[in-house]
């Protein structure tokens, strides 16, 4: 077996790594559009070889509509390369399980990626760091127009854009942010008279406005290291910009509400903050193993000791850079081999203690 | 991606976070032993609700036939549908008219589209009775403010809003 190749630039070039708005609560944002192409069955009814060639003519299309972006099929990369994909969210877990010709076309720092055939013949999809809602917005409506002068889109003016899932059909997209909730996830010591976790009203709230709060891969993930999305659920009845607003509106809410949270534990809980903080610190820059929910959990308390200033020799772009090279795809990758779980563990820790060593 | 099931040694696909009583728990398992639980994912909550309302459909509408009626384009028959909820092709949206309308109703609330059109323009929705509402209210809110200016600007609104037919046609033209 050929040893695994990085089917990406390097892990320094991408999105995630640069500064954004309001980064010590919001992690990111993503905006996608879900669209059809008339002509084709939607995937699960695909003929045979109808994938394939629809996946020829898509990416011709892409390749016109923007040459910079490099394409790769999925069939073609190993499960590692696949893995390292996922890891920077530009493919979901269903496109690197499946083996249907499917592919992405993205963009060097990873800001657009476009899924062809997965659910829907095309996903488009756009980040950014921290809050930037506008940025994300206009990045996918850009490259969504350009496609729309050559490929006819299964649309009517009734339902809007047609999609392989109800759940989609009409606007065709979903918006949404990866917030950093450490303190609103923080339980109180004494159980007793513990009242709800802030997380909990958030997610309430959320609800009531149509909007829904999730983990870190999306449908059905969970919320590891509290990390949490929250996205739009309504594509019908409600314009994008009418989406784009209510979410902003939600976020402006919750981004007060956990930084309140955190002034409140540094002022009634500080020592408890600190120890939590501090021994988050020591584990990672000791352990020996590591598996990489740990890590999550770790870095998450030292991403809050980072933003707290509580802890000041460490950037926030270490920790964001350490939270995607710590996964079994990047590991593997910067390894040159395949690797076991437990050997994996070894290599994290390996690489978390020599990341945050003291220049 | 990695980590074990909590109940058996594959690999763990499913995670789930529970928030109940103020408590979060996470379990994380693997597709087997998630069926054992009857955890429902998001595939089996849409079947779910899709047949939650169809025998009230199937009185309302005509029958059984509607069930094996099939799409000419892509053979999906509306109940192969129901039980995995995915659509066969952009034609099943017109051949299961009805269905798919009260569906979709379901799911988000309204079955009329707001947005751009491919190549230009945007389709509005037909304002319901909740927008005129809140809107009269920022108009009362303004006028007690003695924000003239906005007032007017709202008043326009309203008149625009009551006015329009709601058939949500009202492109800006291609």
């Amino acid at each position: 077996m050929s040893p695994p190749r990085d089917p990406l630039p390097p892990l320094g070039e991408l999105w995630l790594l640069r500064e954004g708005s309001d980064q010590d609560v919001v992690v990111s944002s993503r905006m996608r559009l879900a669209r059809n192409v008339q002509g084709f069955h939607f995937k699960s009814r695909f003929r045979t070889d109808e994938a394939e060639r629809l996946e020829r003519h898509l990416r011709g299309a892409l390749k016109a509509a923007r040459p910079d972006l490099s394409y790769a099929s999925m069939n073609e990369l190993t499960t590692v390369q696949r893995d390292v994909l996922f890891e920077r969210h530009m493919v979901s877990a269903e496109h690197v399980q499946e083996s249907h010709p499917r592919g992405v076309a993205y963009s060097s720092d990873g800001t657009v990626s476009v899924l062809v055939n997965e659910e829907d013949h095309l996903r488009l999809q756009a980040f950014s760091p921290g809050l930037d809602l506008a940025g994300v917005d206009t990045q996918v409506n850009a490259l969504d127009d350009k496609l729309s002068a050559l490929l006819p889109f299964c649309f009517t003016e009734k339902y809007g854009y047609l999609t392989g899932c109800p759940t989609n059909t009409g606007t065709g997209l979903r918006v949404s942010v990866m917030l950093h909730l450490p303190a609103l996830s923080f339980r109180p010591e004494s159980k007793a008279s513990s009242p709800e976790p802030g997380v909990v009203k958030v997610s309430k709230a959320a609800q009531k406005l149509g909007l829904t709060v999730r983990g870190t891969h999306g449908e059905s993930s969970r919320a590891e290291g509290d990390f949490y999305q929250i996205s739009n659920q309504v594509t019908l009845g409600r314009s994008p910009e009418q989406a784009v607003s209510d979410l902003q509106a939600m976020l402006t809410q919750v981004i007060d509400y956990e930084r309140n949270s955190r002034g409140i534990l540094v002022k009634e809980d500080r020592t408890r903050l600190e120890d939590v903080v501090w021994r988050a610190w020591a584990t990672l820059r000791y352990a020996r193993r590591m598996s990489s929910r740990e890590a999550l959990a770790h870095l998450s308390a030292l991403r809050l000791g980072v933003c707290l200033k509580l802890i000041d020799n460490v950037a926030l772009r270490t920790l964001h850079t350490l939270m995607v090279a710590m996964q079994p795809g990047h590991l593997q990758i910067a390894a040159g081999r395949e690797l076991r779980p437990q050997e994996r563990d070894v290599v994290r820790a390996q690489l978390i203690r020599d990341t945050l060593a003291p220049a | 991606m990695s980590g074990h099931c909590d109940r058996c040694e594959n690999p763990a696909t499913v995670h789930l976070t529970e928030i109940k009583g103020g408590q979060k728990t996470e379990r994380h398992l693997c597709e087997k032993c998630a069926a054992g639980l009857h955890v429902p994912s998001a595939s089996k909550e849409l079947a779910k609700l899709l047949k939650s309302f169809e025998p009230a459909l199937a009185l309302a509408t005509q029958g059984p036939a509607v069930a094996t009626r099939a799409c000419p384009e892509c053979g999906m028959t509306y109940a192969e549908f129901r039980q995995h909820g995915r659509f066969g092709c952009a034609k099943d949206y017109e051949v299961f008219g009805e269905q798919i309308e009260k569906l979709l109703k379901r799911i988000h609330g309204s079955a009329r589209y707001a947005g751009k059109k491919p190549g230009g323009g945007t389709v509005h929705a037909p304002a319901t009775r909740d927008d005129i509402l809140r809107v009269r209210g920022l108009l009362d809110e303004a006028v007690k403010a003695e924000n003239y200016e906005e007032a007017a600007r709202l008043r326009d609104q309203i008149r625009r809003l009551t006015e329009e037919p709601g058939d949500g046609g009202s492109g800006a033209g291609a």
